[in-house]
């Protein structure tokens, strides 16, 4: 009978994208500007997802230009078009969708330019890291120089667009109704080492795979699912806000614990792509549904671990020992190899195991 | 009091100032030098955003008086490198995506520079226990620890510099590893935050904050705070010339409190003074009587008949009830040849995001009220503050400045009114900075939920019924409760095709700390109980929690809780591709952790053992008993 106690556990999720129950919307503008740069002006953006980046790689591309060369305008009630909140799973799926829109319609006016210029048909139109070209034929060209032939021409390149998400509210008595037109769907499995004599639950890996549509930029995904797995963690064995009779008990770090650099398991992230059919980029989200499955599929680990169950949260060292001391029908041996071990020790000083 | 001269060599350069003689490192290198790339998270020594080195030692300056620091070496994150150069280490956070918010990454960066500085041949499980005095809400850590190894590999030459430029791009920027183009700012610490930012002639603002947790306020006398040298203006609700109320369903909350105070930590009044200190001394003088009120505490008490009542137009304290109803459960229950029923509770949770509140607010020259904050929600914030200062809506503009952090907990609008009161009475900018505990007593959490479950089955795994009932504490005002409610009712019993349900969800009044938004708003309150008698119900019918998933889960054409048709469905693909990537071992989830052979493998950590580490490799080392 061993101190240390290994066990997995999984849990599936699922999540909506965008706001609840509601119509959502976002607006955005574009400009194909001098030198083959782009600008992009929408509502709201960076909340430390990475965001901004993701916009700049859909306004590169459907603009055919680098990211580095996109400037994003954002974050301003009086100068932006409205793009609503930062929250909801929503960034990726309505500001992303409403800045490829604005984007597409900036290059499609370019477009028509060009293809009277080179007289071409517009189809025949690509471009790609900065370079424009018609397929089929031998015109190609800087976007640098489009711009100023755009321009030349009298036209500003400009785009505005709205992207819709057509949720619908939920009947009060029922609760019927559509809450969101694109779901993800999430599943993760745990491992965790349970210390039966301190009650230490430790996370030693996570694999945690999930749907998002499209991967707009995997990295950025990884660390969106890395970020909730450790919030969930958090959530799943330490962190606990308690209030007495109103008055904080944890008001500072000190008492309230949060992860740290040792608490992380390794995270196996997998990325599963289930395109949107509903949106032109058939990207979903990540940010809010990475976190979902963790603290449950942490539980049923230690479950596997030590025939423990904890149905309240947080499963700290003390509730963990409290329900290994306490009967528990079936589970009596483990609580009593543990006693027998733990005397074992104390007379000893020490034991091998 | 007098001042003390400070001299240091700051970043390689000399540096005098004068500085106040209870001057914190921090305070100095921020207030008086400007470099606000060293970040005051919690100024309690607990975060490590404030890191920097002291003659070549990493402290945490928000512990350090200024005056320990005369005479010696300074190094902060703005110095790390040559202007407009990184260095290795915030190269390879810049590569790996390492920073998130940003907002703890220029500590993180001088931690891990500290590290490699004091051991270039640090293995992974060092590194980490060398980065363990420093928190980071965002990133869940993993791109930190790839970062530092990678910047290691490259300092020690092991790894070729080309490893930190970015990876080529193929035929489109869609599906790119693009680099985060606000890395640089953040690695580097030149990104301001609204704490960082400075206007010329702004003033300081602080807050009351209510010591009770519901009382009726009889008077509150702010003349003697008023009468302070230096003190400019001193706001209460008496100041609001418009429509308070201020929440993100419904506007229930005053921008400080009206007649009676709900929660411990809720504003009452606020100054703005020419500095924080004379700002801080006058809310000593603001006098406030209050008439003690019974509490709530505890979410089934507030629901009792007689219950104190918390706000007027709620006399049962109810937020909101979301139904959810489908099928006929009791047919359901009927069919059932095995019927679970639990009881699960989760916790209140700070967001803890590691940049505290702050924000700036001032009137422009056309009369725009301008505020400059982390609010996640500024298209609504405009509305709503419109209404409470009585402007039209094109006379308020919000900036939303860097977020260090959110979560969901930036959506409320708890100080942007006062900041904006603030700038209006005194045509000066105004900038209020929460400090941690503030940020703790007065912003809103993961709601608590208390959750009754009751599942029937049939004995092949097919679910024939659930009853679901949650009850959540909302605390003392609404702000995003009821649509916790909504989507914790949608969601809640998972992604499993149920044809008989009862779902009802529930938050109420307290006096407790409000709840609001947090990432997966209510989603994972609700899920943890779901999944949970999944595997209860698993266990109990000898099945695979995989193989009780898959015979449940919605595929196309299922309908949903709330009827709604799918048209697409990922999650036989999920479960497949975890079940594949963690090589899962079939079989009952019976406490058979003992005898698993899909334990400890390459894609596992090691257990931490703190120091007492034993190098080699894990199986052989690990100092207990292999488990498999
Ligand atoms: S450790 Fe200094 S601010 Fe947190
Ligand atoms: S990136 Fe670390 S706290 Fe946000």
């Amino acid at each position: 009978m061993s101190r240390m106690k290994r066990g997995r556990g999984m849990a599936a999720s699922w999540y909506g994208i965008a706001r609840t129950a509601t119509i959502d919307r976002a607006g955005a503008w574009a400009e194909l500007d001098d030198g083959g740069t782009g600008k992009v002006v929408t509502g709201v953006t960076e909340i430390g997802e990475g965001i901004l980046t993701v916009l700049a790689q859909i306004a590169a591309d459907e603009m055919g230009i680098k990211p580095e060369d996109v400037t994003i305008g954002d974050n301003d009630t009086a100068r932006s078009p409205e793009a609503a909140h930062a929250g909801a799973t929503r960034q990726t799926y309505m500001i992303g969708n409403s800045v490829a829109l604005a984007s597409r319609e900036a290059f499609r006016v370019l477009g028509e330019e060009m293809a009277e210029h080179w007289d071409v048909d517009i189809n025949d139109l690509r471009a790609f890291d900065g370079e424009l070209w018609a397929e089929g034929t031998n015109h190609r060209m800087s976007m640098d120089d489009a711009v100023a032939t755009c321009k030349a021409r009298g036209i500003v390149p400009v785009g505005s667009a709205s992207f819709t998400a057509h949720g619908t509210g939920l009947d009060p008595m029922d609760g019927s109704g559509n809450p969101w037109q694109a779901y993800v769907f999430g599943t993760q499995v745990a491992e965790v080492e349970v210390d039966t004599w301190t009650g230490e639950v430790q996370v030693l890996g996570i694999w945690a795979a999930h749907d998002v549509g499209r991967a707009i930029n995997p990295r950025g995904v990884e660390g969106q699912i890395e970020g909730g797995v450790v919030q969930g963690l958090g959530q799943a064995l330490m962190e606990e806000y308690i209030t007495d009779k109103g008055h904080a008990i944890t008001h500072g770090f000190a008492k309230y614990i949060l992860p740290t650099s040792l608490d992380i398991p390794q995270i196996n992230s997998i990325i599963i792509e289930d395109p949107d059919p509903k949106s032109p980029l058939r990207a979903k989200g990540i940010g809010e549904p990475s976190l979902v499955p963790t603290a449950p599929a942490i539980m049923n680990a230690i479950y596997d671990a030590i025939g423990v169950r904890i149905k309240t949260l947080p499963a700290t060292p003390e509730k963990i020992l409290k329900a290994l001391r306490d009967h528990v029908p079936g589970h009596t041996q483990i609580a009593r190899d543990n006693r027998s071990l733990r005397a074992k020790t104390a007379r000893h000083g020490a034991v091998t195991v | 009091m007098p001042k003390l001269t400070m001299d240091a060599e700051v970043n390689g350069r000399k540096v005098r100032r004068e500085i106040q003689p209870y001057s914190r490192l921090l305070d100095f290198l921020r207030d008086n030098l400007n470099l606000t790339g060293t970040k005051e998270g919690c100024g309690a020594g607990e975060c490590g955003t404030c890191s920097v080195f002291v003659n070549g030692k990493l402290v945490k300056s928000c512990l350090m008086p200024a005056a320990k620091a005369q005479g010696t070496r300074i190094e902060t994150i703005e110095g790390l490198a040559g202007l407009g150069d990184l260095t290795p280490v915030q190269r390879a956070f810049h590569k790996t995506g390492a920073s998130q918010c940003g907002y703890c990454i220029p500590g993180m960066v001088m931690a891990a520079t500290a590290a490699l500085r004091e051991n270039p041949g640090a293995d992974i499980e060092e590194i980490k226990e060398r980065l363990g005095g420093n928190i980071c809400r965002c990133t869940g850590y993993t791109k930190i620890f790839e970062a530092v190894e990678m910047a290691k590999a490259v300092i020690a030459g092991d790894a070729p510099e080309t490893v930190l430029e970015e990876d080529k791009v193929g035929d489109s920027y869609i599906g790119a590893n693009v680099r985060r183009l606000d890395a640089p700012s953040k690695v580097s610490g030149r990104l301001k935050y609204a704490a960082d930012m400075k206007m010329h002639d702004m003033l300081q603002m602080q807050v009351l904050r209510s010591p009770l947790a519901h009382a009726k306020i009889l008077s509150i006398d702010t003349s003697e705070a008023e009468a302070m040298e230096d003190v400019v203006c001193v706001i209460t609700e008496e100041d609001v010339p418009g429509n308070d109320g201020f929440g993100v369903f419904v506007h229930d909350q005053p921008i400080m409190a009206r007649g009676k105070v709900r929660h411990v930590g809720e504003a009452i009044a606020a100054v703005a003074a020419e500095n924080v200190l004379t700002a801080r001394k006058a809310l000593s003088k603001i006098k406030v009587e209050y008439e003690a009120l019974p509490g709530l505490y505890d979410p089934a008490d507030a629901m009792k008949p007689g219950a104190p009542v918390i706000h007027d137009y709620a006399p049962d304290n109810l937020v909101k009830h979301i139904p959810v109803r489908k099928g006929n459960v009791e047919k359901g229950f009927a069919e059932a040849d095995l019927i679970l029923e639990d009881d699960f509770r989760t916790q209140q949770v700070e967001h803890a995001y590691l940049e505290p509140e702050a924000g700036i607010a001032y009137v422009d020259p056309d009369d725009v009220v301008v505020v400059i904050s982390p609010s996640q929600n500024i298209t609504h914030h405009r509305h709503m503050l419109a209404e409470i200062i009585a402007k039209p809506i094109n006379k308020v503009r919000f900036i939303m400045s860097p977020v260090g952090g959110g979560f969901g907990g930036k959506e409320d609008m708890i100080y942007q009114g006062m900041l904006a009161l603030c700038a209006m009475k005194t045509h000066r900018p105004v900038q209020l900075n929460f400090t941690r505990e503030e940020s703790l007593i007065a912003s809103a959490k993961r709601h608590p939920a208390r959750i009754h479950y009751k599942m029937g089955l049939t004995l092949n795994g097919r679910i024939t019924a659930i009853s679901f009932d949650m009850l959540s504490d909302g605390g003392a005002y609404g702000m995003s409760s009821e649509g916790v409610m909504r989507k914790a009712a949608i969601l809640s019993c998972g992604p499993y095709e149920v044809k008989n349900l009862k779902v009802d969800t529930r938050a109420v009044y307290t006096n407790n700390t409000p709840s609001g938004a947090f990432r997966t708003f209510g989603a994972m309150q609700a899920q943890f109980a779901t999944e949970s008698m999944m595997d209860m119900a698993a266990e109990a019918l000898g099945m695979d929690p995989f193989e009780i998933r898959r015979i449940n889960m919605m595929k196309i054409g299922a309908k949903t809780h709330t009827q709604q048709t799918l048209e697409t469905a990922s999650l036989d693909r999920v479960l497949e591709a975890a079940e594949t990537a963690s090589r899962w071992e079939k079989g009952v989830p019976n406490v058979r952790g003992a005898e698993r052979d899909d334990l400890n493998g390459p894609d596992t950590r090691q257990p931490c053992t703190l120091g007492a580490r034993i190098k080699g490799s894990r199986n052989e080392t690990h100092p207990y008993e292999k488990v498999a």
